[in-house]
């Protein structure tokens, strides 16, 4: 049955990406050139956290929660906001509205991390004949991951692209992009720091995916007003 | 801006084959991440003369079960755990005689009978119950035929996590199947093949005698021989602390003692003395046999008389000497009261017991007889009153260090060495000591306590010893330490027994999930992705976009029509 188990946590883990894609009008206009090409982009900023990580970071021993570390983990998260500005933009694939650019970069971007960092352990893990929930759990941490980076590329593209934008609402989406970006450090903080449990962190992510998402959808639309 | 395209599509196919390469890669890694790992020792498998006996496989791979199985529940595919602390040996002695299907057995030993777990005389009213049902466990295992693999495993606290669970799901009255989940064990072993010419090794070693000048005639010689390997119902688990341990370190021990005193030329006796180590014990005495066969006639002849160690490390205040001469022999009443006088001085019982061999009775119940066949006078020590049966008494599961009594043990090493030496140097009937306590000569207690740690932790079921195993080779430098000459015997063990390999293994403990619940949370996931896509195109192209997606086909077909 662990084939079968595999099959189910493979669904839960990349189905949604797919779902998105097609059922949005994102495959209507052909965007997965867009999308290939933020997961290239993805795998570089990977591959320059990875060096960047092993130069500045030391070995913990232990499972703590170091402060100054996690600090310098997540400035060198922050690579992940660079390499998200360079897909939005400096990557031009054939004539795509703004509307679409951030869904097809976002969803391109999370699937990759899924990908990069799921596949893996969901192969080898999720075949044996033990079973954990953990692999679902997994998937549903895809899922959020998912919300989150479109979330991200929708502020980000708020930010690089949009020119006229309402000067109040500027602070909100900075403040909002600074979390989403930090998003990665808060949950190592509350696994280790706190020593939450993986279910508990799982459904914090998903619930702070949900939250962000309904705010920097309200902030879109905010901005998408006046040019209307 | 096609050649573009066609580079584009050159780079992704070489993307694709170095996918399916990393693919195939991971594929190929060896999966074992189960909850817990338990060595698991199997039930020995073997054949007499082509009748099969014990458990005749060995790879497993069911749900476990427990004893509270609701009655008539189908068990040809569940792996029964049965805690020996628990056993109703009613139940094993059904399911064995009546031939009922099952997917396994694994018997889980109490903590204290782990081999590392030497000594100590605690919860001992806990080993005095185990003991019996033990006893009759492994004489009913041993000479069984079972069709599905058995296991011994000893308890810890992970498999009593598991055993709890288990008993806890079959008390609902819902076995464990691959509908209903649970625990599965799975030991992944190939077949048991057959030991390939089983090989025993015999050890023997000699204190030679001062000769008087001009003295022509050989010196007599006294042998002290001891078997010293063992059967059981798990041969990873055979270390026959007592049976037949306890005659191997007495052996060892009476070695030192008469090679400190015939290292000085002042002392040395005027008779050879022969220490022979043999092994096939438990099969007739084959090795013995085999030895003796080997001597040639005047050797043979020069012995004056064989004493045989078994078994003389947990008696109460008796010990036997078994003979198959009358007791009238002037030899036999020679080495008999020579035995009492000292056992008398000591303060316990020696006991003679006469036992007429059969020649055409091929089993041999006393490694003396052995000697007797061959004419030569010989008589076995040991605690046992009877002789056992074949395959009994041969060192088993029950034969741990914890039955051993220390102070019983060193009483009979003391009675061997003094009436040797009282022999050897014609002290008979005189109340001389000459290993008294606290001399330089006295039984050496550590020493002791030493070797028979060695053996208990040792598994010594001769054919799954090697020739040059460190057991056998740490037997011969040790006697090589005490005396001279020390010779290796190597021969085959003879064709009556045929012996199965994969004597221990690793169990492997899966919690798993059950058929219905994985297609449970299929369906889950499958109306959660509908669900999200309905969502997604509801909010983004609206309700009619979602409607039209399902209308289209049929609106086409009208078309074309």
């Amino acid at each position: 049955m662990t084939v079968f188990h595999f099959f189910n946590c493979a669904i839960l883990t990349f189905g949604p990406h797919a779902v998105y894609y097609s059922a949005t009008p994102l495959s209507e206009y052909d965007t997965l050139g867009t999308s290939v090409k933020a997961a290239l982009v993805y795998l570089g900023t990977a591959l320059v956290k990875l060096v960047c990580l092993a130069t500045f970071l030391k070995v913990s021993e232990n499972d703590n929660f170091d402060p100054y570390q996690e600090l310098l983990k997540a400035l060198i998260g922050f690579i992940d906001v660079a390499g998200l500005y360079f897909a939005l933009t400096q990557l031009t694939h054939r004539n795509i509205s703004q509307n679409h650019k951030f869904q097809a970069v976002g969803l391109g971007w999370a699937f990759a991390d899924s990908v990069l960092h799921r596949l893996a352990p969901l192969w080898v893990g999720a075949r044996g004949l033990e079973f954990t929930w953990d692999y679902l759990l997994q998937g549903l941490e895809a899922n959020a991951n998912l919300v989150l980076s479109i979330s991200l590329a929708a502020l980000g593209s708020l930010m690089w692209l949009r020119k006229n934008k309402p000067k109040t609402l500027i602070p909100i989406i900075y403040a909002c992009a600074g979390i989403v970006a930090t998003m990665p450090s808060i949950t190592s903080y509350l696994r280790r720091g706190l020593g939450w449990q993986f279910p508990k962190v799982v459904g914090f992510e998903l619930f702070t995916s949900l939250v962000m998402a309904f705010i920097s959808w309200q902030l879109f639309s905010a901005c998408q007003r006046p040019s209307a | 801006m096609a050649h573009r395209k066609a580079r584009e599509r050159d780079m992704l196919d070489s993307v694709y084959s170095m996918l399916a390469l990393v693919f195939i890669l991971v594929a190929c890694v060896e999966l074992c991440d189960a909850a817990t790992v338990v060595d698991v020792y199997r039930l020995i498998q073997y054949d007499i003369s082509g009748v099969p006996f014990g458990s005749r496989l060995a790879s497993l791979n069911h749900h476990a079960g427990s004893l509270h199985f609701s009655p008539g529940a189908d068990l040809s595919r569940t792996v029964v755990m049965i805690p020996v602390r628990e056993l109703n040996i009613s139940f094993v002695t059904e399911y064995v005689s009546r031939k009922h299907p099952l997917g396994g057995m694994l018997f889980l030993l109490p903590e204290i009978f782990r081999l590392e777990n030497g000594g100590g005389g605690k919860d001992v009213r806990e080993k005095e119950v185990v003991k019996n049902v033990l006893l009759e466990l492994e004489k009913l295992l041993v000479h069984a035929k079972l069709p599905y693999p058995v296991y011994f495993a000893f308890e810890n606290d992970e498999i009593d996590a598991v055993l709890d669970d288990v008993k806890k799901n079959d008390a609902t009255g819902q076995p464990a199947t691959a509908t209903t989940g649970g625990y599965k064990l799975v030991i992944p072993i190939a077949e048991p093949k057959k030991v390939a010419s089983p090989t025993i090794t015999n050890i023997q070693g000699w204190l030679q005698g001062l000769k008087a000048d001009g003295d022509a005639n050989q010196l007599p010689t006294i042998a002290i021989v001891a078997s010293y390997d063992t059967f059981g119902a798990a041969p990873a688990l055979s270390v026959g602390s007592d049976s037949n341990g306890s005659g191997v370190v007495a052996l060892l021990e009476v070695a030192r003692l008469f090679s400190l005193l015939y290292s000085n030329p002042k002392t040395r006796g005027r008779y050879n003395i022969l220490f022979g180590l043999t092994s096939g014990g438990p099969y007739n005495y084959n090795g013995t046999h085999k030895w003796l066969r080997s001597f040639d006639q005047r050797l043979r002849e020069s012995i004056d008389y064989a004493i045989c160690l078994n078994s003389v490390g947990s008696w109460n205040n008796e010990l036997w000497i078994h003979v198959s001469k009358p007791p009238e022999n002037a030899y036999i009443k020679q080495i008999f009261e020579g035995f009492t006088n000292v056992a008398e001085e000591l303060g316990f019982k020696v006991g003679l017991k006469h036992k007429k061999i059969n020649i055409s009775n091929p089993r041999v119940a006393w490694e003396h007889e052995q000697f007797s066949r061959l004419r030569v006078t010989a008589a076995t020590l040991s605690e046992l009153s009877a002789a056992p049966e074949l395959l009994e008494s041969t060192g088993g599961l029950l034969d741990s260090r914890h039955f051993v009594d220390e102070t019983s043990f060193i009483r009979s090493v003391q009675l061997v060495a003094e009436s040797l030496a009282r022999h050897i140097y014609g002290y008979q009937g005189k109340n001389i000591q000459i290993f008294a306590d606290n001399s330089s000569l006295a039984v050496n207690p550590s020493y002791i306590r030493s070797w028979l740690d060695l053996l208990s932790q040792t598994p010594r079921v001769a054919p799954f010893i090697s020739k040059n195993d460190p057991f056998i080779m740490a037997l011969k430098k040790e006697l090589a330490d005490h005396t001279d000459e020390v010779i290796m015997q190597h021969e085959v063990l003879d064709g009556m027994f045929t012996f199965y390999d994969s004597t221990k293994a690793s169990l492997n403990i899966y919690q798993v999930a059950s058929v219905t619940f994985d297609l449970l949370l299929l369906l889950v996931l499958g109306s959660y992705l509908i669900v999200l896509f309905s969502f997604l195109v509801i909010t983004t192209r609206g309700l009619d976009d979602l409607i039209s997606l399902f209308r289209r086909p049929p609106s086409r077909k009208v078309k074309t029509a």
